[in-house]
C-alpha cells in the first residue's frame, strides 16, 4: 500500500470516530429546526421556536413528555438545509421538523420528509409549490404567495391604478412576487407591465431603472427582493424624482423592521402585504408585541416573528393531541400520530390575521392552513417607524390554483 | 506489482463502509466527503500543481451539475451517459476559463475566474429553464438493473470508484511528463518555457483536467437524493471552503485535497451546532493554517516522513561505523 494511503487512514478513523453518532434520549419528544439565522433577526426567530417549545419542559412537559430541540442554521442554503434535515431524522431521529425560512431550502427539504416520512412544518416560505408536491407530511403555517399576490394587487388595483411599473432582484422572494403580481394583473385586468426589469441581488444603484420608470408615469411601483433591495429602491426612487402619488408597494420582505430603518422617510407610503402586524390590536396580538419587546428587545415584531411563534404553538397542540409512545420500535407510528395530529387542527386563532385550518389530504388546500393576509403601510419611516392595517382579506382555500 | 493494486484492494476494503455506519446521515456524509475529494483534488491539480490561481472551480461544479440535470430531465438521458456528458461539457468550460490564464497570473487571474464564477452563477439565477432562483428539481437518482440508487448506501456505491478513479487518475497524470510540465509551470513559467514546456499548452490542460473533476462532482452531487441544485450552492462562501480544503491538507502535496477534504467536511460537520461561531471558526483555521502551517498537513506529513528516512539513513550510517 502506497505510504500516503497508509498515511490516510488514521485521518479516515480519526473523522469516522469524531462523527460518531450521538446517543439519542428515548422518552423525550425531538425536534429539529432549521432556518436561516445569518441574520441578526434570524437568529430570533430560531430561538424564540426553539424556546417556546422548551417552555413546556418547566411545567413537565406535554403530557408528561419533555421536549427536546434541536436547532440549526441553513444559512438560506439548499445543500446545507438538506444537511440539517438528514442530520435531524437519521441521527437525531426526530419526531417532527420545523423549517425552513427560505423556499429553496424548504422544498427539497419537502422530498426529504416526504420520503422518510416525517412531519414537516413550514414556518416562512412562502413559495406556492411547497405545499403542490403532494406529500402528505407537509403543514405550511405562512401565507402561501398564492394568496399574497391577490391581497395587494387587488386593492391597488382597485383604489390606486392599474399603470404598474415592476422593479425586482433575482431571488426566489423578488421573483415570486413580480411575477405573481404581473400574472395577476393580466388574468384579471388583461393588463401589462408598463415596465419591468430584473436586478441582482448585490446591485446597489437602481437608478437608471428608476428614472426610466419615471418616464413611464405609472400608478404603482412594484418593488420585489430582500429587504435592503426594498429600501434602497424605496430611497432610491424619490431621490430620481418619482411622485409621492406613485404608490410604492413591495413584497413581503418590507415588514422586516429594517426596511423602514434603512429606508428613512421614503418608508412613508410603502405598502406591503403580510401575516401579521404589531399594530394588530387583539388582545393576544398585543400580548405577543410585549413578549418580544420584553425578551428579544424588538419593538415590533414583523411577521416572521409571528410565525415562529404561530409555528410553536400549533407544534403544541398535535403533540398534545397525538398519542405518543416515544420508543425506537414506535418511532414511525409516532411520526404518523403527529401528522395526523397537525392534520386534525381547524380554525385555530392565534396570532394570524385569519383562522388556521389544516386537513388530510396532501393538497395546497389542505396544507397551507394560514389563508389570511393583510395589507399595511408605513405612516412614518426611520428608527420609530410606524404603520396601519389597510386592509385584511382572507381566501378560499383552492384561491390561486389551477382549476 | 501494478500501481493500480492497492487501489483495488482499497475499493474492496471500503465497500463495507456503509453497513458499519449506525444510520444514514453518517452514510450521506461519507458521500458528501468522497465528492469534495473529487472536487478537491481536481482543484489541487491547477491550483497546487500547476501553480494557477484560480476561483472559479465551483462554478465549473454548477455547470456540471445543471448540465448533467439537464440532460437527464430534459433530454431523458439515463445517469451513466449524463454523467460523461456532463463531465465533457464542464471539460470544455474549463478550456474557456483557462484562456484567460495565458495573459494573466496570480491576483489578476484569480479576479478574471472569480468574475467568470459569478456570472455563471448569475447567468443560472435569471434562467428560468434552470430553476433561476427557485432551483432545479426532481433530478432523477442513477438506476442499476432498474433499481434506483436514491439511497445514501445504495449512492455510495457508485460515488466510491468514481471517487478512488479520479485519485488514482491524478497520481497517475502529476507522476507523468504531464505533471512533471505542470510543475515546471508552476515554479517558474520562463524557465518552464526556455526548458521546452509549451506554458499555453500546459497551461490549459491544468484547467481541463480540473474541470472533468469539477463536472463529476457536480453531476454526482446533482443526482444525490433529493436531487435538488440551486445557485446559492456555488457561491464564493464555497470556493472558499474548498481552497480551504486545498490548503488546510496541503496545497501541491499528492494528498493534500484528499487530507483536506475529508478533514473539512468532517469539522464543518461536527462545529454544525454552534453556527453562531462557524464561519469565524473557519475563518481563523485559514489564517492560522496559512501563518503556521503553510504547506498543510500534507507538509507536515512529508515533513515527518523526511526525517524519518534521515534519521534512518543516519542509525544506519551508525551502526556500520
Amino acid at each position: 500500500m502506497p505510504s500516503g494511503m497508509r498515511l490516510l487512514l488514521p485521518v479516515v478513523a480519526l473523522g469516522l470516530g469524531a462523527a460518531a453518532a450521538p446517543a439519542v434520549a428515548q422518552d423525550n419528544i425531538r425536534v429539529g429546526i432549521t432556518l436561516r439565522m445569518i441574520v441578526e433577526n434570524g437568529l430570533r426567530y430560531g430561538q424564540m421556536t426553539k424556546e417556546e417549545l422548551e417552555a413546556v419542559n418547566a411545567t413537565g412537559g406535554i403530557n408528561g413528555k419533555k421536549i427536546e430541540v434541536i436547532l440549526l442554521d441553513d444559512e438560506c442554503k439548499p445543500d446545507k438545509g438538506v444537511a440539517n434535515v438528514n442530520r435531524f431524522i437519521h441521527q437525531h431521529k426526530v419526531h417532527l421538523v420545523i423549517g425552513s425560512t427560505c423556499s429553496s431550502v424548504s422544498m427539497p427539504m419537502v422530498d426529504i420528509t416526504a420520503k422518510e416520512e416525517v412531519p414537516q412544518v413550514v414556518p416562512h416560505s412562502t413559495n406556492a409549490n411547497i405545499t403542490k408536491k403532494g406529500s402528505a407530511w407537509v403543514f405550511r403555517t405562512a401565507v402561501s404567495e398564492r394568496f399574497y399576490a391577490s391581497v395587494h394587487a387587488k386593492y391597488l388595483s382597485e383604489n390606486v391604478g392599474k399603470k404598474v411599473a415592476y422593479l425586482y432582484t433575482t431571488d426566489a422572494a423578488g421573483i415570486g412576487f413580480a411575477k405573481d403580481y404581473m400574472s395577476f394583473m393580466r388574468k384579471t385586468y388583461q393588463t401589462e407591465p408598463v415596465y419591468e426589469a430584473q436586478m441582482q441581488e448585490t446591485d446597489l444603484d437602481f437608478r437608471s431603472h428608476l428614472l426610466k420608470i419615471k418616464s413611464f408615469n405609472p400608478d404603482v411601483l412594484a418593488i420585489g427582493g430582500q429587504l435592503d433591495a426594498i429600501a434602497r429602491i424605496t430611497q432610491q426612487s424619490y431621490e430620481v424624482g418619482i411622485p409621492s402619488r406613485v404608490r410604492r408597494v413591495a413584497a413581503s420582505a418590507a415588514s422586516n423592521a429594517p426596511v423602514p430603518e434603512l429606508a428613512g422617510d421614503a418608508a412613508k407610503g410603502l405598502t406591503f402585504a403580510a401575516a401579521f402586524s404589531c399594530k394588530d390590536e387583539r388582545p393576544v396580538a398585543q400580548q405577543f408585541v410585549k413578549l418580544v419587546q420584553e425578551k428579544y428587545k424588538v419593538r415590533c415584531p414583523d411577521h416572521d416573528f409571528s410565525q415562529a411563534y404561530e409555528t410553536a404553538q400549533l407544534v403544541k397542540l398535535a403533540l398534545s393531541r397525538a398519542s405518543l409512545k416515544l420508543t425506537d420500535a414506535a418511532l414511525a407510528d409516532d411520526r404518523r400520530a403527529i401528522r395526523d395530529a397537525l392534520a386534525s387542527i381547524k380554525d385555530y386563532h392565534g396570532l394570524a390575521s385569519g383562522p388556521i385550518s389544516f386537513c388530510a389530504e396532501p393538497t395546497p388546500q389542505c396544507r397551507d392552513g394560514n389563508r389570511t393576509g393583510i395589507l399595511v403601510e408605513y405612516t412614518k419611516g426611520g428608527k420609530d417607524y410606524d404603520m396601519r392595517v389597510l386592509a385584511r382579506v382572507s381566501f378560499e382555500p383552492d384561491f390561486g390554483l389551477d382549476k | 506489482m501494478h500501481p493500480i493494486v492497492p487501489w483495488l484492494i482499497g475499493i474492496v476494503v471500503l465497500l463495507p463502509l456503509p453497513l458499519l455506519m449506525p444510520n444514514a446521515y453518517q452514510q450521506y456524509i461519507v458521500n458528501v466527503i468522497l465528492i469534495n475529494i473529487i472536487l478537491a483534488v481536481g482543484l489541487n491539480i491547477v491550483k497546487g500543481f500547476a501553480g494557477q490561481v484560480t476561483v472559479g472551480h465551483i462554478a465549473i461544479a454548477a455547470i456540471g451539475a445543471y448540465s448533467s440535470a439537464v440532460l437527464s430531465t430534459k433530454v431523458g438521458l439515463p445517469f451513466w451517459l449524463a454523467l460523461p456528458s456532463a463531465v465533457l461539457i464542464a471539460g470544455a468550460a474549463g478550456a474557456m476559463i483557462g484562456i484567460p490564464s495565458f495573459r494573466l497570473e496570480g491576483a489578476y487571474l484569480a479576479l478574471a475566474t472569480l468574475g467568470l464564477a459569478e456570472s455563471v452563477r448569475i447567468a443560472i439565477s435569471a434562467t428560468d429553464a434552470l430553476g433561476g432562483a427557485i432551483g432545479y428539481q426532481n433530478i432523477p437518482p442513477p438506476f442499476l438493473f432498474g433499481q434506483p440508487l436514491d439511497t445514501h448506501a445504495s449512492y455510495y456505491y457508485v460515488v466510491l470508484p468514481l471517487a478512488l478513479t479520479a485519485m488514482y487518475f491524478s497520481f497517475s497524470i502529476l507522476r507523468s511528463d504531464i505533471g512533471r510540465a505542470f510543475k515546471a509551470l508552476r515554479e517558474d513559467p520562463l524557465a518552464a518555457a526556455a526548458c521546452g514546456v509549451d506554458v499555453r499548452r500546459y497551461k490549459v490542460i491544468a484547467f481541463v483536467v480540473s474541470a472533468l473533476y469539477a463536472g463529476c462532482a457536480g453531476s454526482l452531487l446533482a443526482h444525490m437524493s433529493p436531487g435538488f441544485i440551486h445557485p446559492n450552492s456555488y457561491t464564493i462562501t464555497e470556493m472558499v471552503t474548498l481552497l480551504l480544503m486545498v490548503v488546510f491538507g496541503g496545497i501541491g502535496h499528492i494528498w493534500g485535497g484528499v487530507i483536506g477534504a475529508i478533514l473539512v467536511t468532517i469539522i464543518y460537520d461536527l462545529t454544525r451546532d454552534y453556527y453562531q461561531y462557524q464561519m469565524a471558526m473557519f475563518g481563523g483555521v485559514v489564517v492560522l493554517t496559512v501563518l503556521y502551517m503553510p504547506k498543510g498537513i500534507g507538509g507536515l506529513i512529508d515533513q515527518y516522513l523526511v526525517r524519518r528516512r534521515f534519521n534512518a539513513i543516519r542509525q544506519v550510517k551508525s551502526n556500520a561505523a
